[in-house]
């Protein structure tokens, strides 16, 4: 209802349809996948002010998000590494 | 007020003076040798003073100087102790250096390092002298490890050479694992009796001291070349024979033998431990005495011999002896130390030839070197009345004597027939029959140099047995009464391995080499042990810690068994299953529109 939560739906919102809507580059939806989960834990980690106790669970998601961006590279690295680029066009043949 | 202290801090400092001397210009003249030398026997007369004062007025000092630190109870602080053991060993170790100082000056002519020698002989000595003035088990540690470094540096002395620096290496290795054992005994004494002082240790009564002694045994058995833990001293004999008869017969190697003896008050309460003590050192006897029968370098044989001579020294502590242990020390150092530096002069005229298969006929050549090394290899074997019987032969009556192991007595009584065998061998092999030496060859021994410390060393080899014995005081009530055939046990079984080693000599000395037995292949590669176990425990133990820490851990644990799995897994099962095309933007957009579609008509449904 209040501003700060609309601010964050259209954060979210806008964040998946870059997610799913993308061009040619595969960089660009991966950043907007790390701005969904920005979306998701600002909130969490900035107004916690009713249950300080439960404040644990923003370092959690946290640490999942930053494994989630380690293996997020990885699989870039492995793209580029056998296209040169990250175009989306590349992904068209499996490579076994 | 008379000069004890004074003169005891006086022989320590004297000595220090020539490595303070060292950063000056004098160090590169020829002159630093002769100071040197002319400082040990100084220090050796002032020594004197002590000694005649413990003799005759039984004054024992402890001098306690200079507080160093300390950590909530336990206060360190500089102290010496001047009692009958250091008393006693202070003048033999400055003669016995003394002498040997003298030769090296000849020995070592032609080096360019040899400035460099004498420093490390005389830091080699002032550790060793630590070591046995030593009052708390700390300084005790400091001149442990500071005989151990100077070894190193000594027996590596020729570092050009590989098997020096291996030689060296293995010095450090297993003395390293003997200070494992002196390290648990600080420890020990550290946690139970809250002190490193010797003092306090013998006042307070422990019941059971098994670990602490148990301890110090591994030390001196690291130290003093036991069985196990022996094969560094004939591997030692690489450096030059200075150092050997410094290090590696007289000095070095008793400090662990010297450590056991300082501890004899624990150990005379407590029998398993003086077993274990005996049965090591009669194995050791025994064991080194086999090695040395077929051995071909004449150092490495003096070296089996000494290490003989140490398990024999084991084995009187094992009897409750620690006074005619030491005793032996003290008379062993004389003709060991003169027996390696007539080795040392027939290399030097030999042209550098140690094979005493390449010597002969020298008996004629070098007089003075044969006397000398008759006499020694007779006052080893405990020819009467000679230095090495007032010690070997109370040692055999003490152990034929005593409600000991019988086992233990009889390899001793073995291991002493077998020393006149190997010194037999030595003699026949390098002085008589005829020269197997190149022709070519200029032997001289007219150098005062050489000749006045082999001179010196003999008249100790003949006489100090009986100067010590009678002016030492007797610390224990000495064995007076034994039937005739235990008496005379020492000087039989010597007796027979003269006849047995002659007997050899005769009939093989024309024969055609035979191809080596069994026997002697286990005696010439020192029964296996180095061969064993310097190749089997370290590779063992390497494939076992890569199998474990490369293999295990980093490859399967934490690479393979998760995600190599899940990979693997997931390329097959995609492979089977998949029939894509790789569209991925399709794919995303009949996503978003179909999860578009699934918010709009849920909204507008309610």
């Amino acid at each position: 209802v209040s501003l700060v939560h609309i601010n964050i739906i259209i954060t979210f919102t806008i964040s998946l349809i870059g997610l799913l809507i993308y061009r040619s580059h595969l960089i660009s939806s991966l950043l907007c996948l790390q701005g969904i989960i920005l979306s998701l834990e600002a909130p969490v980690t900035i107004l916690n002010s009713h249950f300080t106790l439960a404040s644990i669970i923003p370092i959690i998601l946290l640490v999942f998000a930053a494994c989630e961006a380690a293996l997020r590279l990885a699989l870039l690295v492995i793209v580029s590494n056998t296209y040169g680029t990250d175009y989306v066009q590349n992904l068209n043949l499996l490579p076994c | 007020m008379n000069l004890f202290t004074s003169s005891i801090l006086l022989t320590l400092f004297m000595l220090t003076t020539p490595i303070m001397a060292s950063s000056t210009n004098f160090y590169k003249s020829n002159k630093y040798q002769h100071y040197v030398k002319n400082m040990t026997l100084l220090a050796f007369i002032i020594s004197l003073i002590p000694t005649t004062m413990f003799i005759h007025t039984n004054q024992e000092t402890l001098i306690s100087n200079w507080h160093w630190i300390t950590i909530h109870t336990l206060k360190l602080s500089l102290s010496f102790k001047m009692d009958y053991f250091s008393l006693m060993f202070m003048p033999v170790a400055l003669f016995i250096t003394w002498s040997i100082m003298e030769f090296s000056i000849w020995y070592m002519h032609s080096d360019p390092n040899i400035n460099q020698f004498f420093k490390y002989l005389l830091i080699f000595l002032i550790t060793m002298l630590i070591l046995t003035t030593a009052n708390n088990l700390f300084q005790l540690f400091i001149g442990w490890e500071g005989v151990g470094i100077m070894s190193f540096l000594l027996i590596g002395w020729w570092f050009g050479r590989s098997d020096a620096n291996t030689a060296a290496l293995q010095a450090i290795l297993y003395n390293r694992i003997g200070d494992i054992g002196f390290l648990l005994s600080m420890t020990w004494f550290l946690s139970n009796m809250n002190t490193w002082d010797l003092q306090q240790i013998f006042m307070l009564d422990q019941n059971s001291s098994n670990i602490p002694l148990m301890g110090l045994t591994l030390a001196a058995a690291g130290k003093s070349a036991q069985f196990g833990l022996h094969p560094w001293l004939p591997s030692a004999m690489e450096g030059p024979t200075p150092v050997s008869a410094l290090l590696h017969s007289s000095t070095m190697v008793v400090a662990g033998i010297f450590l056991l003896i300082r501890f004899y008050p624990l150990m005379e309460n407590n029998k398993p431990v003086q077993t274990m003590v005996l049965s090591l050192g009669a194995l050791t006897t025994l064991f080194t005495a086999i090695c040395a029968l077929t051995q071909n370098d004449i150092k490495k044989i003096i070296a089996f011999s000494t290490s003989s001579q140490l398990g024999l020294m084991m084995v009187t502590i094992g009897l409750n002896q620690p006074h005619l242990a030491f005793l032996h020390i003290c008379t062993h150092a004389f003709f060991k130390a003169m027996l390696f530096l007539c080795s040392g002069s027939i290399i030097h005229n030999l042209n550098n030839e140690q094979d005493i298969r390449k010597m002969g006929g020298l008996y004629k050549i070098l007089p003075f070197t044969t006397t000398a090394l008759i006499t020694g290899c007779l006052a080893l074997t405990g020819m009467p009345f000679l230095t090495g019987f007032y010690s070997k032969d109370l040692i055999i009556e003490a152990a034929t004597s005593s409600y000991t192991n019988a086992w233990a007595l009889l390899l001793t009584l073995i291991a002493t027939s077998l020393t006149a065998i190997y010194s037999t061998r030595i003699i026949s092999l390098t002085l008589l029959e005829q020269p197997r030496f190149p022709p070519l060859m200029s032997i001289n021994e007219t150098n005062p140099l050489l000749i006045n410390p082999i001179k010196r060393l003999l008249i100790g080899s003949i006489f100090a047995g009986f100067i010590l014995s009678n002016n030492m005081p007797p610390m224990t009530t000495p064995l007076m009464t034994m039937p005739l055939h235990l008496k005379l046990t020492a000087l039989m079984m010597t007796i027979l391995g003269f006849i047995l080693a002659f007997e050899i000599n005769t009939y093989s000395k024309n024969l055609k080499y035979p191809h080596p037995s069994n026997a002697t292949n286990f005696s010439t590669l020192l029964g296996y042990f180095p061969t064993i176990m310097h190749r089997l425990p370290p590779h063992l133990v390497l494939t076992m810690s890569q199998k474990l820490a490369t293999s295990m851990l980093d490859l399967t644990w934490t690479e393979a068994i998760l995600p190599k799995t899940t990979a693997y897994i997931q390329l097959k099962a995609s492979l089977l299953t998949s029939n894509q095309k790789g569209l991925i933007k399709l794919y995303f957009l009949s996503f978003l529109i179909t999860m578009t579609l699934t918010l709009l008509s849920f909204n507008y449904l309610e």
